[in-house]
C-alpha cells in the first residue's frame, strides 16, 4: 500500500508538471490559433537561466523565481508575440508550425552556445532533496508539494481567467475575429500579447519545476522534448478544455510511475516503453478524437506556389545532374560523401514538397520514416560479409515499401483530422522511433525469429550494388544519387501536373469544395502520404548507406525538424526547395561548422572569433526560419521571380552563364578556392536581376519605372515640371490643410472633377492591374 | 458624375457634419477600389449607401470604421481630421460599426459577447439591460454560444452592442444579408428607432427596398465613387433605370 501510494503521489507530481506545461501550451493555441511547438524550448531556456541566477550566480532561489516568473517569461512571450506570432496572420497552418519549429530549434541552438553541452549541470529541488514531510509512511519532498500546489492554483486561476474575467473573455475572442475586436475598441494585439507572455510564463515555470522532477540533468534536448510530452495531455482537452487537459496531464503521469512500479521484472523494454509513453498516448488520443467539420471557405493564404511544365523540369533535372558532375571535380574525395549525405537528405526532402507543397499536409519526422526503411533494408537485403557486403535491390524496395506501409498506418488515424492533427501524430511517431525502436538493441524473438532490431545500438549499412552499379565507389554513388534526385523530382513535378496532382492541390485549397466534387479526401491524403514516406524512406536508406553506420543519434527529432524547417525556408513548393533544405540540413551544417573548426585550427589566434561564427550560423538558420513568417512562400519563389524578369533580356543570362564557367575553370585550376567559387556564383546569380535592372533598363523596366526614372528630382517638382496633384494633397495633408476646403470654392471643385473623369496616371494604373 | 450637393433635410450650414470623406481613395494591394469617394453624413440623420456588388460600399464602410487604411483623401469625424486613424480609436470615438456578415464572436456566449462591447466604455449591465430589453429572446440564451443560434439572433446581438453603447454614428453593412424578410424589417425598425433618438446612420444595403423608408438621403455608389447623393425616392429612380435597367 505504501508503494502504490508513493507511487501515486510521484505520478501526481509528474502530471502537475505536465498540466502546467500543457495549460502554457492550451492558453497560447486558444488565444492566438498558433500551436506552439517551441514550448518545449522555451521551457527548456527557464530551466537553463534559473540554473545560471540560482546555482552559478548565487541569487537567493525567492529572488531568483521571482525574477524569471515576473521578468524573464513575460518578456519572452511579449517578444516572440511582437516580433514573430503577431506577423503570422494569414498564413497556412504548416507556416505557423515550421515558425514554431525554427523557434524552437533557435533556442536550442542558442542554450547549447550559452551553456556547453559537455558540462554536466544539476538542477536541485526547491528546499534541497532531503527537506520532506512524511505522511502514512509516504514521502513527500517539499519541491513536490509546491509542483502540487502551483497546479491547483493554475488550474483554478486559468478556470476564473477564462470564464469570469473580461480579459479572459477577450483573449478567446482575438481567436475568433480581431477585427471585430477592434470595433469594439479593444486592441487585439496587446490582448494576444498579454496572452503570449502568460503562456510564456507558465512554460519558464514547467521548465524550472519539471527539471529536477525528472532526475536533474539540465540537458537542452531532452529538456526540450519532456516538455513535448505535454502535448499528449493538451490534446486529451481538444486544445481547448483546461480542466480535461488537467485529467489528462495526471493520467499520465499516473501511468507513467505505475508502470515503473508494476511491470513485470521481465520486461526489459519497460523503461523504453515509459520514454515512449506520451507519444503512444497522443496517438490514442488521436484515435479517438472526434471528426473535424470540412471548413466551407478557402482560407485565404498569402502562401504562393508556381508549378513548372514536366519539361521544364526535365531541363533542370539534366543541368542539376551536369552541376553535380562539374562540382565533383573542384572537391576533394574527402567532401564527397557530405556532399552524398546532402543529396541524400534532398530526397528525403522531396517527401515533404510532394506532402506539404501539394497537398498541404504535413510531416514532422521524415527521418524517422527513413530509419524504418534502413531497419528493413538493414534485415532483408544485405548479402556478402565484411568489405564484401552489399544491399541489394531486395533490401532497397522492402525498405521503401515497409516505410510506406508505415506511413500508412501513422496516417490513419489522424487523417480524419486537421493538419495540426495528422503533423502531431506524425511528431509522435518520431518520439516512438526514436525511444522504442531505435533501442530495440537485444536479441529477441519476433514472429517466430530471433534477432535483434538495431543490433548494438549500431548498423552498419553497407552499399548498393545493382548489376554494374556499385555505390562503393563513391563517385557512382555520388552520381546515382544526383541521378534519382533528378528523375524523383521530375517524377513530382510530373505528378502535380497529373489529375492526381489537380486533385491534391484541390484539396489544399478547399477540402470541403474537394469533397463536394467527390473526391474521397480519406484515399487521397492516404495515398499522398504513402508516396511521401516512401520517398522518404529511399533518401533514409541513402543517407543510411551514405554514413555507412547508422546510431540512433543518425535520427533525432531534431534533424528531423531542421530538414523541415529548411525546406520550408527554401520554398516547400518546390523541387528545388527540396534540394536547398536537403543540402543544407544534410551536408551544409557539418560544412560550415567543420570549415570554422578547421580555420580555428589553423589560426588558433581567431578561435573564439571562429567558434562565434559557427555557433551564430546554427542560431542564424533559427532566425532565417523565423523569418518565414515574412516570406511564407519560401525564398526560391522570389529568386525564380527575380530570374523570370530577365527573360526579356537573355543577353544579360548568357553573359552570367560566362562568367559562371570561367569562375569554374579558375577553381578547377586552382586559382580560386572551391569556397570562393561557390560565393561567388551564388551572389552573382543572386545579384542579377539588380544586375540586369542596372545595366539595361530599356529592357527590363516597365514604362512607369521608367518614367519614375526620368522623372525630375523631388527638389525640382514645381519648377522644371508643374506640380503633380497627389503631391499636393499630400501636402496639405501633412500641413493639415483640410482638402474640403479646397473643393468647397466652386471653380477648384469642376477642375478637379473633370480632372478625376481624366486623370492621365489612372489608365496606367489600370493596365498595372 | 457630378457631386451634388445634399438635397435633403440639411441641418444648419455652418455646423460640421458627423461624418464626412472628402475624396478617399484605397486598394487592396495594386487594385483600387474607392476612386474619391465624397460622402457626407449630417448629425442626425440617416444616409442609405446604395449600389450594386463590387461598387465599394463596404470598402467605404471600412475605412470610416478604421479598418482600412486609406491611399489618399480625408476622413472627418465631427469636425476632426480623423484620417488614419485604427478601428480601436475610432470605436473610442463613438463609431460603432456592424460588419458585414455576422458581427458577432461565435465562440462566446451571448453575455460574453456583451462583455466584449464593453471596450467603448460602456457597463455591461447597461448593455444587457438595453439588450434583453429590446430583444427578450436574448435573455433566454444568455448563456449560449452565439455561433448556435440562428442568423436572426446572431443579428440581433450584434445590433445590442449599438443600442447600450451610445455611439454617435452606427455604421451598418448589410444588415438583411442571409435573414428573413420578417427579421430583416424588424431591424429595420429598430434601426428606425435608434435614428429617432438622434444617432447619425450609414448605412450599406444592396437591397434599397427595406432601407430607403428610413432613410433622409441616399446616395449610389458605383466603380468606387459616389454618384449621386439625393433624396431616397429619386436615387432609387435612379437606381433601377441605370443599374436595374427600369
Amino acid at each position: 500500500m505504501t508503494l502504490f501510494m508513493t507511487f501515486t503521489v510521484l505520478g501526481l507530481v509528474l502530471g502537475a508538471v505536465y498540466a502546467i506545461a500543457a495549460s502554457g501550451l492550451v492558453l497560447t493555441y486558444n488565444t492566438s490559433g498558433i500551436f506552439n511547438f517551441a514550448h518545449g524550448a522555451q521551457a527548456m531556456i527557464g530551466a537553463f537561466l534559473y540554473y545560471q541566477l540560482q546555482a552559478v550566480w548565487g541569487v537567493p532561489t525567492i529572488v531568483s523565481v521571482a525574477l524569471m516568473l515576473l521578468v524573464v517569461g513575460p518578456l519572452m512571450g511579449f517578444l516572440l508575440h511582437r516580433f514573430v506570432m503577431g506577423g503570422l496572420r494569414d498564413t497556412a497552418e504548416v507556416t505557423k508550425i515550421v515558425v514554431t519549429v525554427a523557434i524552437l530549434l533557435g533556442f536550442v541552438a542558442l542554450s547549447q552556445w550559452a551553456w556547453d553541452p559537455q558540462e554536466a549541470r544539476m538542477s536541485k529541488m526547491f528546499f534541497g532533496a532531503d527537506s520532506y514531510v512524511t505522511v502514512r509512511g509516504v514521502t513527500i519532498r517539499y519541491h513536490e508539494i509546491i509542483c502540487l500546489l502551483a497546479a491547483a492554483g493554475i488550474a483554478v486561476g486559468l478556470r476564473l481567467l477564462f470564464t469570469r474575467s473580461r480579459m479572459g473573455v477577450l483573449m478567446r475572442a482575438t481567436v475568433d475575429d480581431p477585427d471585430l475586436l477592434r470595433l469594439n475598441g479593444h486592441d487585439p494585439e496587446r490582448v494576444a500579447g498579454l496572452a503570449w507572455a502568460l503562456g510564456s510564463t507558465l512554460a519558464v515555470l514547467a521548465g524550472i519545476l519539471i527539471t529536477p522532477v525528472a532526475g536533474g540533468a539540465l540537458e537542452a534536448n531532452a529538456l526540450t522534448l519532456l516538455v513535448i510530452d505535454a502535448f499528449a495531455a493538451a490534446l486529451f482537452g481538444r486544445l481547448r478544455s483546461i480542466p480535461r487537459t488537467f485529467v489528462g496531464a495526471m493520467v499520465l503521469g499516473l501511468t507513467s510511475t505505475y508502470l515503473v512500479a508494476y511491470a513485470p521484472s521481465e520486461w526489459t523494454w519497460v523503461t523504453n516503453l515509459r520514454d515512449a509513453l506520451p507519444m503512444i498516448v497522443l496517438f490514442v488520443v488521436l484515435l479517438v478524437l472526434p471528426q473535424d467539420r470540412l471548413r466551407g471557405a478557402a482560407v485565404r493564404t498569402r502562401e504562393r506556389y508556381e508549378v513548372p511544365t514536366v519539361r521544364r523540369a526535365a531541363v533542370w533535372a539534366v543541368v542539376m545532374v551536369v552541376a553535380t558532375v562539374a562540382f565533383r571535380q573542384l572537391i576533394d574525395d574527402s567532401s564527397v560523401g557530405t556532399l552524398i549525405l546532402g543529396l541524400s537528405f534532398a530526397i528525403i526532402a522531396l517527401s515533404l514538397t510532394v506532402l506539404t507543397g501539394y497537398a498541404g499536409e504535413l510531416n514532422l519526422a521524415p527521418v524517422s520514416f527513413g530509419a524504418i526503411a534502413t531497419i528493413v533494408a538493414f534485415h532483408s537485403g544485405i548479402s556478402g560479409t565484411g568489405l564484401a557486403a552489399r544491399m541489394n535491390l531486395v533490401g532497397l524496395v522492402a525498405g521503401v515499401l515497409a516505410a510506406a506501409v508505415t506511413g500508412a498506418l501513422v496516417a490513419l488515424p489522424a487523417l480524419r483530422l486537421r493538419g495540426l492533427y495528422l503533423a502531431l501524430a506524425t511528431l509522435a511517431f518520431g518520439g516512438f522511433v526514436s525511444s522504442m525502436v531505435l533501442r530495440e538493441t537485444q536479441t529477441r524473438s519476433w514472429f517466430g525469429h530471433d534477432f535483434a532490431i538495431f543490433p548494438n545500438g549500431n548498423l552498419i549499412v553497407s552499399p548498393l550494388a545493382v548489376g554494374p552499379l556499385d555505390f562503393a565507389d563513391q563517385n557512382t554513388f555520388l552520381y546515382s544519387a544526383a541521378a534519382v534526385f533528378a528523375v524523383l523530382g521530375v517524377g513530382v513535378v510530373a505528378l502535380r501536373n497529373s489529375g492526381y496532382g489537380r486533385r491534391l492541390a484541390a484539396m489544399k485549397d478547399s477540402p470541403a469544395a474537394a469533397a463536394m466534387l467527390g473526391q474521397r479526401l480519406v484515399r487521397l491524403k492516404l495515398s499522398v502520404f504513402m508516396v511521401s514516406t516512401a520517398i522518404a524512406g529511399l533518401g533514409g536508406i541513402f543517407m543510411s548507406m551514405a554514413l555507412t553506420s547508422v546510431t540512433s543519434e543518425h535520427f533525432v527529432y531534431v534533424l528531423s525538424l531542421s530538414l523541415v524547417m529548411l525546406t520550408v525556408v527554401g520554398g516547400i513548393g518546390y523541387v528545388s526547395g527540396a534540394l536547398f533544405g536537403g543540402l543544407l540540413a544534410g551536408g551544409g551544417f557539418t560544412l560550415v561548422v567543420g570549415t570554422f573548426n578547421e580555420l580555428s585550427i589553423e589560426h588558433p589566434v581567431h578561435a573564439e572569433t571562429f567558434g562565434i561564427l559557427s555557433h551564430s550560423f546554427l542560431v542564424m538558420t533559427a532566425l532565417v526560419g523565423i523569418g518565414v513568417a515574412q516570406n511564407p512562400s519560401g525564398n526560391f519563389f522570389e529568386i525564380f521571380h527575380g530570374q523570370r524578369t530577365l527573360a526579356r533580356a537573355p543577353e544579360v543570362r548568357y553573359t552570367a552563364l560566362a562568367v559562371t564557367v570561367l569562375l569554374y575553370l579558375l577553381a578547377y585550376a586552382e586559382v580560386i578556392g572551391t569556397w570562393t567559387f561557390g560565393i561567388l556564383v551564388v551572389v552573382l546569380w543572386q545579384a542579377l536581376p539588380a544586375l540586369g535592372r542596372a545595366l539595361r533598363p530599356d529592357r527590363l523596366l516597365s514604362q512607369d519605372e521608367l518614367a519614375a526614372r526620368a522623372a525630375t528630382p523631388l527638389e525640382l517638382l514645381g519648377v522644371d515640371t508643374p506640380y503633380p496633384d497627389r503631391l499636393g494633397e499630400r501636402l496639405d495633408r501633412e500641413l493639415g490643410l483640410p482638402a474640403r476646403h479646397r473643393q468647397v470654392t466652386p471653380v477648384q471643385s469642376v477642375v478637379i472633377a473633370a480632372d478625376h473623369s481624366s486623370r492621365p496616371e489612372e489608365g496606367v494604373r489600370h493596365v498595372t492591374v | 458624375m457630378t457631386s451634388t450637393e445634399l438635397t435633403a433635410p440639411v441641418p444648419a450650414i455652418d455646423e460640421d457634419p458627423v461624418l464626412e470623406l472628402v475624396g478617399v481613395r484605397a486598394a487592396y494591394g495594386a487594385i483600387e477600389v474607392l476612386k474619391g469617394v465624397d460622402l457626407q453624413v449630417p448629425a442626425g440623420s440617416v444616409v442609405a449607401l446604395l449600389g450594386p456588388n463590387g461598387g465599394g460600399k463596404t470598402t467605404t464602410m471600412k475605412v470610416v470604421s478604421g479598418l482600412m487604411p486609406t491611399t489618399a483623401g480625408e476622413v472627418w469625424f465631427a469636425g476632426r481630421n480623423v484620417t488614419g486613424i485604427t478601428a480601436t480609436e475610432a470605436s473610442r470615438l463613438g463609431v460603432c460599426s456592424i460588419p458585414e456578415g455576422r458581427g458577432v464572436f461565435a465562440n462566446l456566449t451571448v453575455r460574453e459577447n456583451l462583455w466584449v462591447a464593453t471596450g467603448t466604455g460602456a457597463r455591461l449591465a447597461d448593455l444587457e439591460e438595453a439588450a434583453y430589453a429590446r430583444f427578450p429572446r436574448l435573455a433566454d440564451r444568455r448563456g449560449q454560444l452565439a455561433g448556435s443560434m440562428s442568423g436572426g439572433e446572431q443579428q440581433m446581438l450584434a445590433l445590442s452592442r449599438a443600442l447600450g453603447t451610445d455611439p454617435a454614428v452606427l455604421l451598418l453593412d448589410e444588415l438583411s444579408m442571409g435573414l428573413a424578410p420578417m427579421i430583416v424589417s424588424e431591424m429595420y425598425d429598430i434601426v428606425g428607432g435608434l435614428a429617432a433618438e438622434g444617432i447619425s446612420i450609414l448605412v450599406a444595403e444592396q437591397f434599397a427596398r427595406v432601407v430607403l423608408p428610413i432613410a433622409d438621403t441616399a446616395a449610389l455608389m458605383l466603380g468606387g465613387r459616389v454618384v449621386k447623393v439625393g433624396r431616397p425616392a429619386d436615387v432609387e429612380d435612379e437606381l433601377s433605370t441605370t443599374y436595374l435597367g427600369g
